[in-house]
């Protein structure tokens, strides 16, 4: 009789959810951002949907066939790795981007490292930064219904009014998975069925929120803030990627301290940072800090902590998060603060330096009256004409005796291919353009960044016309045709126009 | 009245329905009892009688072998088979008394007789409950005696009746409290005695509105006793969860329930005190539950202790279909039994029979942790069970036992009943207790 029945340790008995149930969950949690990115995307963003999920599971499923490992495609990790890689793509990207995005995703990221649960960063989020960094130029091309057009936060930066509605519903211009309001459901979703905890998605958002309040520059002026909260992938991050249980900590106040330290970064990266990819650069350095986290913070058993009555109202990890908290925001305003007067006065120096470079005949520069009265009269845009050009700032600049020698003109132009481009044009008395110089310009290396060399601006030097007028074609020898940069004729047509303006500007004051 | 919890814990299926409403019907057994002399913590009894030896019920058969121990009676009269080592529920040998019954159920002299409790100095009260050979009768089966005998009785604020019942599918507590609602308080006033500043609380999940009901009605007129319902949840039924409950204090390791000011006892205990005090009786009968989805008939049982459990399987009307695993005891905490011949003892409250192993299942669909932190939020102790999963498999027992608290385990499986993963990591954390300790020891 003996052996009759199984013998095991107990509890005999387990709950129905599986690793399969958890993924599934997160998978119907993405389902409405899915929809709304296609809805407004089109059949393209489907496409890359597909692709990338079908890549992601493809590649690890080949991983463990060659490897000779279990088969692990079915807790439909890979799945959820691939649909979140895909909604973090615009939608026009070449198809082998979502495809190689994957590869490296589930291969590089989560096979190599041991599989799941093993990997260090967040797999579709290293996937996202591996394809910004290799096709920088292609990752940044957002669109809505097929018309690129600068993401929300861009506009933002220069100072544009956003609209809200486009962001909640996701048809503003950016990834696929853009859509505020399916993300805060998904996000909801996930929290009610205990997929996520509250602890990363409050403490990321508040510390944002609160970093951009105090360094932002506009307060809490919902103008600013609400569009930097519910665009720019910050949702996304704070629902899906930060709280990616394999590379977070799994402790309650660790992930308090990782949702705060992931917010400081990404509020710095947003306000001092050059990319626009602030969130996901925050969410993977932060992974790398959640091992580390789990280290060192250990919540304390209930028996071991101190009774109710001795502490009161505010419990001890509370106090010391808000320390935490307040320590580093005065580390960092202190450090602003002292630096602030440098920062200004590096600020003049670089921009005379600057002025300088185009106008060396200048000894100093002054303002003129007639063109800060023009500059201020200036709409979105100095004339229609010369395209997005807008005059930043005019200066006289003028010899050691105080006479005038020429101008040197800072003009912007939003129609570059990235973000815009600023340069300034420095023209002499009698109408000459000396040189142009750029002071911005995030444009593709190998193609629009090609601006900034000499074969191009150079062809500016020394010549003095009404209007240039560009050559796409190239062989120019007219004095006022200028060759483009092959391949970037857009930056190429930005540049010749912000000169064009520039010369209009000044032509009313000379003599 | 206000339901209280604690923090953690699980909400596994409860099946109870298959027997909650069942009576607790007695079970005369046949053939041979059979009496372990280790049903409870401490040292073994040692057997008073010889083989042939006649025997009546309540007759003491073996003596407590100290203080820590517990004096065991036979529950029916026969005669004495043999004195051998016999296999327990738990698979292990141990020596036991077999006694043939007789069928007269002839009770020895003094046995079930009324006596006057109301002169009886405390010294007198625990001598008769030490007599009884009571012990802990939720599982534990800790001898009552030592765990009244408190150093500072002052110093004592609850005595708990432990009546929350929280694994899945025994339901013999609820119909005891249904059933015996006065006897219950009756023992728990003798038990009050002894501590002059205490409180006496039934504490009862709310999934037994009856029972509730019932021993709200029986504690009306007893200033001192009290009902405490509390949130359907397990591990409520263990001690650390009833004393946090009922104090907001949380025990650490090694500390006992009457360094919190308290002292749990299992309301069959408390029943069991009742009986010893007022009539005289020994520990010879308790509540027992049979259910699981294999049993045709699950029911509720008042059976002699020494009696097999085949013995209720048959009762149950057999088997409805052959059961992969039975468990001696509830699935949460209950230990799994290779057969049916082991005698029910002191402390065993349930047998449960599945047709289907969820273990095994479990073990086939184990995956990776995902770090995803639920063995966390289910940890009544709050315990990091992740960071001490990762600590126990790289044997970095020093993290395991002084920074994570991992001896502080106290084994209630709630991490490893909602791991989405599957990962065994209750018995992980058994073996690695058992290691540490191991190591301490050389």
């Amino acid at each position: 009789m003996d052996n009759l029945y199984n013998i095991s340790s107990c509890p005999h008995v387990r709950s129905k959810l599986t690793t399969q149930v958890v993924m599934t969950d997160v998978l119907i949690a993405l389902l409405p951002t899915a929809i709304l990115g296609v809805l407004f995307h089109g059949f393209q963003a489907f496409l890359v949907i597909a692709l990338s999920m079908a890549s992601a599971v493809a590649t690890e499923y080949l991983f463990n066939v060659v490897t000779k490992r279990k088969q692990t495609i079915y807790d439909r990790s890979a799945m959820v790795t691939g649909l979140l890689l895909a909604l973090t793509l615009p939608a026009q990207v070449p198809l082998y981007l979502p495809v190689l995005g994957s590869v490296f995703a589930i291969l590089v990221v989560k096979c190599l490292f041991g599989g799941l649960g093993h990997n260090i960063m967040n797999p579709a989020l290293t996937g996202r930064s591996f394809l910004l960094i290799s096709f920088g130029s292609m990752m940044t091309v957002y669109s809505v219904d097929g018309v690129s057009a600068a993401t929300p936060l861009a506009l933002l930066a220069q100072g544009q009014t956003i609209e809200l509605l486009p962001i909640l519903l996701g048809n503003a211009s950016g990834v696929i998975g853009s859509s505020a309001l399916a993300l805060l459901l998904g996000g909801i979703y996930l929290l009610l069925r205990g997929g996520i905890t509250w602890e990363i998605p409050t403490s990321m958002i508040a510390t944002t929120w609160l970093f951009l309040v105090i360094f932002g520059g506009y307060g809490f002026d919902p103008a600013y803030i609400l569009p930097q909260l519910l665009g720019g992938g910050l949702l996304m991050a704070a629902f899906f990627m930060a709280t990616d249980p394999v590379s977070c900590p799994s402790t309650r106040d660790g992930q308090i301290v990782f949702g705060i330290f992931a917010g400081l970064l990404i509020g710095l990266f947003r306000v001092k940072g050059a990319s626009a990819d602030s969130t996901t650069y925050a969410i993977l350095l932060a992974d790398l800090f959640g091992p580390i986290i789990d280290d060192l913070i250990i919540p304390t058993p209930f028996g071991y902590r101190i009774p109710k009555e001795r502490k009161k109202a505010i419990p001890k990890p509370v106090i010391i998060l808000l320390v935490i908290t307040l320590i580093a925001g005065l580390a960092l305003s202190g450090v602003y603060v002292m630096t602030k007067d440098t920062i200004e006065e590096n600020k003049a120096a670089a921009n005379k330096a600057a002025l300088m470079q185009v106008l060396p005949e200048a000894a100093d520069f002054t303002t003129d009256a007639t063109l800060q009265a023009r500059l201020d009269d200036q709409g979105d845009s100095y004339n229609p004409s010369f395209g997005g050009a807008k005059i930043q700032s005019a200066a006289v600049g003028v010899d050691a005796s105080g006479n005038v020698v020429g101008y040197a003109v800072t003009v912007f132009n939003s129609d570059s291919y990235d973000s815009g481009l600023t340069l300034v044009v420095g023209i002499r008395a009698d109408g000459t353009v000396n040189s142009i110089s750029f002071t911005e310009l995030h444009e593709t290396a190998g193609m629009g960044m090609k601006c900034d060399e000499p074969a191009f601006k150079d062809q500016f030097n020394n010549v003095k016309v009404d209007k240039f007028i560009l050559n796409k074609a190239g062989g120019s020898t007219a004095d006022n045709e200028i060759d483009s940069v092959s391949g970037a004729s857009v930056t190429s047509g930005a540049v010749v126009n912000a000169v064009n303006a520039a010369l209009d500007f000044v032509s009313g004051v000379m003599g | 009245m206000e339901i209280k919890t604690f923090h953690g814990g699980v909400h596994p299926a409860e099946h109870k329905e298959l027997s909650k409403e069942s009576p607790l019907t007695p079970l005369l057994p046949k053939g041979e009892l059979v009496y372990m002399t280790n049903q409870h913590i401490g040292k073994p009894a040692s057997p008073v009688v010889k083989k042939g030896d006649h025997v009546l019920a309540g007759q003491l058969i073996a003596e407590a072998g100290g203080f820590v121990s517990a004096n065991i009676v036979s529950s029916v009269s026969g005669t004495v088979k043999a004195v051998e080592p016999r296999k327990n529920a738990s698979g292990g040998s141990a020596m036991a008394i077999v006694v043939e019954n007789d069928g007269e159920y002839t009770l020895a002299e003094g046995v079930g007789v009324e006596s006057d409790t109301a002169n009886l100095s405390n010294q007198e009260l625990l001598a008769k409950i030490q007599k009884a050979g009571i012990v802990g009768m939720g599982g534990a089966g800790f001898p009552t005696h030592v765990k009244l005998t408190v150093k500072a009785p002052e110093k004592i604020d609850y005595v708990i009746a432990n009546g929350a019942e929280c694994e899945p599918y025994i339901t013999c507590d609820d119909q005891l409290m249904r059933t015996r609602s006065a006897e219950i308080v009756e023992g728990l006033e003798y038990m009050l005695r002894l501590f002059p500043n205490a409180r006496g609380v039934v504490v009862i999940e709310n999934n037994k509105p009856e029972a509730i009901a019932a021993m709200e009605k029986a504690c009306q007129g007893h200033d001192r006793v009290y009902v405490q319902p509390v949130l359907t949840k397990y591990p409520q039924g263990g001690e650390r969860s009833l004393i946090t409950v009922i104090t907001q204090k949380h025990l650490k390791l090694g500390m006992l329930p009457a360094d919190a000011g308290c002292v749990v006892d299992n309301v069959g205990t408390v029943y069991a005190i009742y009986r010893a005090v007022k009539f005289n009786e020994p520990l010879m009968e308790r509540g027992f539950t049979v259910s699981g989805d294999a049993v045709r008939n699950p029911g509720n049982f008042w059976v002699k202790i020494g009696t097999s459990h085949q013995e209720l399987v048959d009762a149950c009307g057999g088997f409805e279909q052959e059961p992969k695993k039975v468990l001696s005891g509830g699935p949460m905490m209950g230990f799994a039994m290779t057969g049916l011949e082991a005698p029910i003892c002191k402390n065993n409250n349930a047998l449960t029979c599945l047709t289907v192993d969820e273990v095994e299942i479990a073990e086939s669909e184990m995956t990776a942790c995902l770090r995803c932190g639920r063995c966390s939020r289910a940890c009544p102790l709050g315990l990091s069970p992740q960071l001490m999963q990762v600590a126990a498999i790289r044997k970095d027992y020093d993290r395991y036992e002084h920074k994570l608290y991992g001896l502080d385990c106290i084994g209630c499986g709630c991490c490893t009943y909602g791991c989405p993963a599957k990962r065994p990591l209750m018995q992980l954390f058994k073996t690695t207790k058992a290691e540490i300790m191991a190591m301490k020891k050389r």
